[in-house]
């Protein structure tokens, strides 16, 4: 029996790099198989092009043993293949069912009008053929994260699709929705259904997946048998090295109270309230971690620390100062450095030079612009020191920030916000979409703060990170601050409790940070 | 005006960039294939027009006759431009209102605010600047003192009235969320209305059939020194000039301008950057506005002597001189120039050649439709060999922004 | 701004008026002889006049119209910022076709055949700029300012190359279409049933597009366009072709209002200033925008608009002694304090961005 799909010696390069490079995957009919590799590894590329998205520079897509060229996704979608991507290809305005269906409506009436009993009845019993709970007439905006998953598997399947794609498929779920989907998995596989998921996650590759290939920097570094491998052999695979687990980190030597949150409460911008009172009292020379499934309320907490969302109620404190009502330029003035969540949004404006980025946020000190005129040959200067401090490549301060890659760009972010000399530093996600060696050189500027009495605030949802660089942990879920533990204590089973929402009873909760005396 | 070596540094450096010179060789194409369309217009209408009133430019079989020679009429528009001392005066009378204008429209460009307001901005700046100079002007000596003292309170009082009238659609944005587009183009029957009414009710020059104010006082008027035609003041040029130099300035060298401009660019990261969203988007407004409001001052103490209905669209015109110039105030005074030719040559076709001078508001559109589309130049460029066709490499061989061999979270 | 915030607006403002509404009717029990009650009898008796309600549908032609082929622009992804051009386009058109069919008394056949070329050439400038975002990706506020503007140029000169001067002579206008025994009806009959063929054409077009946008695939296609391109296009849908449908309609609708303002009501081109048009093609835009994309709120708010318009018109007729440019404000201004009202409607996501299949 030939494989479902198989790719052979794939290679797509873009301007500058090559995303895949003669990669071959095979996929039994009826089986789940996992992509598995970190961030930049090219696994999205890799299905992209099994997708018709891109078309490769080499190498051909096998689809039940015949050779198939597809030039977009459509033709992909003829042969049976579906994709559900990291961000839903969904339209929030229209029913679930109306999603499901889009492009190829039932009529009636000689074409005239779409009818809509029979779309709400066939994507009913889809939905129960799968054991799907899905409200045909709910509008995708109103429906949770983990159902509009469920709607995208669904427009596959009603598409026709034999071969379903899924690209980090659990990045936004919870730990119960993704035990959920996994069981989703077995179904499908049960009807014959070949099942292909994208994951940098060993535990998930590992537990829902019949056979697992590892990409690294678009090569594929072996495909293994799930039930016979180790998590080291797969964590190997991806790094190409031995993981550095232990950043190095003395015990800490807490101070007074840097950052206080007080029962803080904040909506985000359709006005549903997305932090629901939480405490935090982060001190200097300590790092307070938060963990949690994005979307818990995490970027509303940041952005209301930081003076860029006004609460609903609750207080801001920074130093003992409460910087409730302050701005956004007074909380920078007081002392705050911000590594922001989405660099090329908010941490810079992307037309400008890195001189001129360089200046943001500092564009009304008197060091930069005494009496409000810019000291350009000062900004220069400044700019090329954060270049050469923080390696940023190219060391070119008139490159536009557009042109440098992720990585380069948040190395500009964090050299900028760390020169400020900070008191409190709020860091949201900062080494997200940043390749291995920058991670490590974030990780340990982050530390340097730390060791110099600077509060730090870690926003991640990467567990490691969080992990490893704080001193307490707290988890969010749905807006509340769950518990603070202990991050060198609690275990993975521990914070995936926490994460969903629930308190295990011997969570090593901390009140205070370890070492302190107050 | 900043005198420091950074500062002119910069400029030169902005000067020579690489995107600054595709942004002028695409204003250049879109004028050019302006030109090349109006032509085209100028042909049909020619043909439209037939029989033509004097000898044909070309008669084709079957298609009838051609009355217009697109070559003759951009000759004599030309010509007419800067063909006598009274045309070159029209020409930069026209090109140093426009410089107003069209700096006014720049600087609301550059905050990402589109203030099609300026014309509203300017009749009410008009206005404020007619009243308060009549109603100063007894107080004060004549002769030079007085004069200097009018233009004074007059250019003052037209940038307030101006600067208010900007500043209400740019509140209405930022505490309402009120389209700005919208908003300032009603503001624009609103103003004239207002004006129309209160000069016809309250202020109206009682000796004349139309509506209008008394004229100001001859010493309120500006100047000649050059050319010695009514009409065009060299100091009112000169100071157009100045101001454009000043608004570079503002824009590219004080904090104040950079937050204009970051907000503008990429507003998110603005109110990251410490930027109050809400108060730039008033004060670009008013900025904006207080421009307009000079460039109606100008109007009256220059060309009309006084408030009258019926002003022409020169904040309109000032919108296609800020977009030919990309919003740049340096490229500002070219395009101004430029479209000054234009409406000094306008008359001058229409008297000669009976070509209706409204071809100006023709090409007025056409040049904003083609500046409005970079790509399509970018891509003739390209398919005939010229610029490269790799546009975004990233030069650290890194993806670029939007690139696809991400499997993080950028990608999409 | 949230959905949530909008409403409430939209509820803030209805009780603002009913507040004013409830004030004249106090000062009016109180006072009996206060100065507003003039002008409240004279409202009272406008409302219930058939011949004023019928004068302000025939002025709702062309904003409603245009308000209509924004939406199913602007729905599907492209900001159609040039209707107000595209009015004058077909205004135009529409007389100078007319007058060279039938010099200064067009016969209605000649009338009909001067609409048709009026939207078409309204439609081919929709081509025009549909081209030039979609292909070309221009930005979409300047491209349609573009539109705008060179129609507001082009309109007069040819005027004046056809004409000598910038206005037409006026010429017939379309004769009113009467459905016997109901125009016998009290009020609905003058009303509706005794109007001009481009009411009727409104009230059809105002049904169809709700239908449309509601209950078509297409209309659905149009409102994934405009959401979410992507999902659409992983579908095998083309957005470009969808999006060209929705300009196209745009020009289409605009098409009709336009020349239906010229041929039904007005019966000359007025090309001075700002044009005939003179503003309503933006009030189109204000008017979609307060009924939040849906063509029914959209006509509820441009015959709100278009009242307003009948209402200066009558009582300059009435002999207020309001000076007339003073009351031709009103419109302008209710737009302006409804759109501080309303502020940001729910904007489809991806209106305004240049959508790209795949990659390049």
């Amino acid at each position: 029996m030939s494989a479902a799909v198989y790719l052979e010696g794939i290679t797509k390069r873009f301007p500058g790099v090559v995303a895949n490079d003669e990669v071959d995957l095979e996929v039994e009919e009826g089986s789940i198989h996992a992509l598995l590799g970190e961030n930049g590894a090219g696994k999205t590329t890799l299905m992209n092009v099994l997708y018709g998205l891109y078309q490769p520079d080499g190498g051909t897509v096998h689809l039940d043993g015949e050779p198939r060229e597809f030039e977009t996704p459509r033709d992909a979608i003829d042969a049976g293949v579906g994709m559900i991507h990291q961000h839903f290809m969904l339209v929030d305005t229209l029913t679930t069912a109306e999603n499901i269906v889009l492009g190829h409506e039932p009529r009636k009436w000689g074409g005239l009008a779409i009818d809509r009993v029979r779309a709400d009845r066939e994507v009913r019993e889809l939905s129960r053929r799968y054991g799907f709970d899905v409200d045909p007439e709910a509008r995708v905006e109103n429906v949770s994260v983990g159902v509009q998953q469920r709607v995208e598997i669904l427009k596959a399947l009603y598409g026709g699709a034999d071969v379903l794609i899924l690209d980090e498929p659990t990045a936004v779920l919870t730990p119960q929705e993704v035990a959920d989907l996994f069981e989703v998995f077995d179904e499908l596989a049960a009807e014959d259904k070949t099942i292909i998921f994208i994951t940098h996650k060993l535990g998930e590759a590992m537990e829902a997946a019949d056979d697992i290939t590892v990409l690294r920097n678009g090569k594929n570094v072996g495909t293994v048998d799930a039930d016979a491998t180790t998590r080291e052999e797969l964590a190997e695979l991806m790094v190409g090295r031995e993981v550095l687990l232990e950043a190095d980190k003395e015990p800490a030597d807490p101070g007074a109270v840097g950052l206080a949150v007080s029962d803080l409460r904040v909506t985000d911008d359709r006005g549903v309230e997305q932090v629901r009172g939480v405490d935090i009292d982060a001190r200097e020379g300590e790092v307070f971690g938060i963990a949690g499934v994005d979307g818990n309320g995490q970027s509303e907490l940041v952005e209301a620390v930081t003076g860029l969302r006004t609460p609903e109620s609750g207080r801001v404190e920074i130093g003992g100062e409460d910087v409730t009502d302050r701005s956004r330029r007074e909380r920078i003035d007081a002392g705050m450095a911000y590594i922001p969540e989405d660099r090329q949004e908010r941490g810079l404006v992307m037309e400008f030079d890195l001189v001129e980025n360089g200046l943001l946020g500092s564009q009304h000190t008197s060091e930069f612009a005494a009496g409000g005129r810019i000291d350009w040959e000062h900004t220069r200067e400044h700019a090329e020191e954060i270049i050469a401090e923080y390696d940023v490549r190219p060391p070119n301060a008139d490159a536009e920030s557009a042109s440098l890659s992720g990585g380069n760009q948040q190395k500009f972010i964090v050299g900028r916000e760390f020169a400020r000399d900070p008191d409190v530093i709020v860091a949201s996600h900062p080494t997200r979409g940043v390749d291995v060696g920058s991670i490590e050189f974030i990780h340990d500027r982050l530390l340097d703060l730390r060791r110099a009495g600077k509060t730090v605030l870690l926003v991640s949802s990467k567990l490691d990170e969080v992990q490893q660089l704080s001193d307490r942990l707290g988890v969010m879920h749905e807006g509340e601050l769950v518990d603070v533990v202990d991050p060198d204590r609690v275990t993975e089973e521990e914070l995936g409790l926490l994460m969903a929402g629930e308190t295990p009873e011997d969570a090593p909760s901390i009140a205070d940070p370890p070492g302190g005396d107050r | 005006m900043s005198g420091d070596d950074s500062t002119i540094g910069r400029a030169l450096g902005g000067l020579v960039d690489a995107s600054a010179i595709e942004r002028i060789l695409i204003s250049l194409a879109a004028l050019g294939l302006s030109v090349v369309v109006g032509a085209v217009v100028v042909l049909i209408s020619g043909w439209v027009l037939s029989p033509c009133p004097s000898a044909p430019f070309a008669t084709l079989g079957g298609l009838g006759e051609f009355c217009y020679n697109p070559i003759e009429v951009y000759w004599v528009l030309l010509k007419g431009a800067f063909g006598s001392t009274f045309n070159l005066a029209t020409t930069l009378q026209e090109t140093t209102l426009l410089l107003f204008t069209g700096l006014s429209v720049a600087v609301a460009f550059r905050a990402g605010m589109f203030n099609i307001g300026t014309q509203g901005q300017l009749v009410l700046g008009a206005l404020g600047t007619g009243l308060s100079v009549l109603w100063v002007a007894p107080v004060v000596p004549a002769g030079l003192v007085g004069g200097v003292v009018l233009v004074a309170v007059g250019l003052l009082v037209g940038a307030a009235v101006g600067g208010f009238w900007g500043a209400i659609p740019g509140a209405l944005k930022a505490y309402a969320d009120a389209n700005e587009v919208i908003t300032t183009i009603m503001l624009n029957f609103v103003a004239t209305g207002i004006a129309f009414t209160l000069v016809s009710e309250v202020f109206k020059d009682p000796g004349s059939q139309t509506v209008q104010t008394r004229f100001v006082p001859e010493y309120a008027q500006l100047p000649a020194l050059v050319l010695g035609i009514d009409g065009f003041s060299m100091l009112a040029l000169v100071g157009g000039l100045a101001l454009a130099g000043l608004v570079y300035w503002v824009l590219r060298g004080t904090s104040f301008g950079y937050d204009l401009r970051t907000s503008g660019v990429q507003p998110d990261a603005a109110e990251y950057g410490g930027v109050d969203a809400k108060k730039t988007m008033v004060s670009s407004m008013a900025l904006s506005g207080a421009l307009g409001g000079v460039g109606g001052a100008v109007y009256v103490l220059m060309v009309a002597g006084q408030w009258q209905s019926g002003i022409p669209s020169l904040g309109f015109d000032g919108i296609t001189v800020s977009i030919l110039a990309g919003n740049n105030p340096i490229g500002v005074v070219p395009a101004a120039l430029l479209f000054g030719a234009l409406k000094g040559g306008s008359l001058v076709i229409e008297f000669d050649l009976a070509v209706p001078q409204q071809l100006v508001g023709v090409l007025r559109g056409l040049v904003i439709l083609f500046v409005a589309m970079p790509e399509f130049f970018r891509m003739a460029g390209i398919r005939y060999g010229y610029g490269d066709d790799e546009p975004a490499v990233a030069t650290d061989g890194g993806t670029p922004r939007e690139g696809g061999a991400d499997d993080g979270g950028d990608s999409e | 701004m949230s959905y949530a915030d909008t409403s409430r607006k939209r509820r803030w403002l209805l009780g603002a008026v009913g507040l004013v509404v409830a004030a004249l009717i106090a000062i009016e029990v109180l006072f009996p002889a206060n100065p507003f009650t003039g002008l409240a009898v004279v409202l009272l008796t406008l409302v219930t006049d058939p011949n004023y309600v019928g004068s302000v549908l025939r002025l709702t032609v062309p904003i409603a119209f245009a308000a209509l082929g924004g939406i199913f622009a602007e729905k599907s992804g492209v900001i159609n910022i040039g209707l107000e051009g595209l009015l004058i386009i077909s205004a135009f058109t529409s007389i100078a076709v007319a007058a060279t069919l039938g010099g200064g008394t067009p016969s209605q056949f000649d009338l009909w055949v001067a609409f048709g070329v009026a939207v078409l050439a309204s439609v081919l400038f929709a081509l025009l700029f549909a081209v030039v975002c979609i292909e070309y990706k221009a930005d979409q506020i300047i491209a349609g300012l573009a539109v705008w503007l060179i129609a507001l140029g082009l309109a007069p000169f040819a005027s004046k190359v056809i004409w000598g001067q910038v206005n037409s002579p006026p010429i017939a206008t379309l004769n009113d279409w009467t459905v016997p025994v109901l125009s016998e009806i009290p009020f609905f009959g003058p009303v509706l049933f005794d109007a001009n063929p481009t009411v009727y054409m409104l009230l059809v077009a105002v049904a169809a597009s709700w239908y449309t946008l509601n209950r078509t695939a297409f209309g659905r296609w149009i409102e994934a366009s405009g959401e979410n391109p992507k999902a659409l296009d992983t579908v095998g849908v083309d957005v470009r072709k969808v999006r060209y449908a929705g300009v196209l309609l745009s020009g289409l609708f605009s098409g009709i209002g336009g020349a239906g303002l010229a041929l039904g009501r007005v019966g000359q081109f007025i090309g001075g200033g700002t044009t005939m048009i003179n503003g309503r093609g933006w009030i189109g835009i204000t008017a979609y925008l307060f009924g939040n994309y849906n063509p029914l709120g959209a006509f509820g708010a441009s015959f709100l608009f278009a009242s307003l318009d009948a209402l200066q018109i009558r009582l300059q007729q009435l002999g207020y002694s309001i000076p007339s440019e003073l009351i031709g404000i009103i419109p302008y201004v209710t737009v302006v304090v409804v759109l501080a009202f309303v502020g940001r409607t729910q904007i489809p996501d991806a209106a305004g961005e240049h959508y790209d299949s795949g990659e390049d």
